[in-house]
């Protein structure tokens, strides 16, 4: 493992994009970071700048509007990366994917940007903090 | 003001509704063609006091219908205006932001979504859809191909 990787691991900082979700996902994960499960304890942080991140909270189906944004924050995340599709809708639009104004889900818009993101998927309106802490944990084994 | 006068001052506007109805002790349901909406809204806003809560907007059957939902705080009372507008080829209405500030965003989403022309309204932009819609494509018509 080279030491950008373990870096990586060791303690990766997150960045929350709100890709038009109706704010129940995200509320999660504020909820991860207060006491009781107090995800800073595995060394994982919200971070500001997606320039300082090394994973990317996606939440929600992807609107017109926030497409062409959430590319260029994946592309100004620095690499390696891993997306995190969070909730039912971001892992495949949910009950939106028929709306006149959705382009998503996540995975799709990610890989026209970058084909070989690394994307996992925490499925649930909303997936509980325990699935989210779940999820982190079976993305960095994977990789 | 009771719900008894309220119901005889309603009456002031007869002439410009078409029916005025009360399915309900607080609902009062005023039907009325869309060329005599800025008065009707007039007459609520500043005569009544009663307060300008949203619009709805329709694609109905044959036409388009506005609804104009006031609240008459005093007794509960909600009262509906139901504007119909006839051309379905270039629907208009008189905006009453001028009256009414609270109503310039509702106006603007409508616009936006089903192409009603707000007259008179100050600044109708784009609000809701993305920037890089296509202009002249309304997405909550009943004949809009998306």
């Amino acid at each position: 493992m080279n030491w950008k990787m373990w870096s990586l691991k060791k303690s990766p900082w997150v960045f929350h994009v709100n890709a038009g979700a109706c704010n129940n996902c995200d509320i999660e994960v504020v909820d991860c970071l207060t006491p009781k499960f107090d995800v800073e304890r595995f060394g994982i942080k919200l971070v500001g700048s997606p320039r300082h991140a090394d994973a990317l909270l996606v939440t929600g189906c992807v609107t017109r509007q926030i497409a062409p944004r959430l590319k260029e924050a994946y592309l100004q995340t620095s690499k390696p990366c891993v997306v995190f599709a969070l909730g039912a809708c971001a892992c495949g639009t949910g009950i939106f994917c028929s709306g006149y104004h959705v382009v998503g889900p996540v995975d799709k818009i990610i890989k026209e940007a970058d084909p070989n993101a690394i994307i996992a998927y925490v499925p649930g309106c909303p997936p509980k903090p325990e699935a989210m802490i779940s999820g982190v944990v079976k993305a960095l084994a994977a990789i | 003001m009771n719900q008894q006068e309220l119901n005889e001052k309603l009456k002031d506007i007869a002439a410009k509704v078409i029916s005025i109805d009360t399915p309900a002790a607080n609902r009062i349901y005023m039907p009325c063609e869309s060329e005599n909406i800025r008065d009707i809204c007039r007459f609520l806003f500043a005569d009544v006091g009663a307060r300008f809560v949203i619009a709805t907007g329709i694609d109905s059957d044959d036409c388009f219908e506005i609804i104009y939902h006031f609240s008459y705080d005093q007794t509960g009372c909600v009262i509906n205006v139901k504007a119909y507008i006839r051309d379905r080829e270039n629907p208009e209405v008189e905006s009453i932001t001028p009256l009414i500030p609270g109503a310039e965003w509702i106006e603007r989403e409508m616009h936006d979504l089903l192409g009603i022309g707000f007259r008179n309204h100050p600044r109708l932009e784009r609000l809701i859809l993305a920037d890089d819609w296509p202009d002249g494509v309304y997405p909550l018509r009943k004949d809009a191909k998306l």
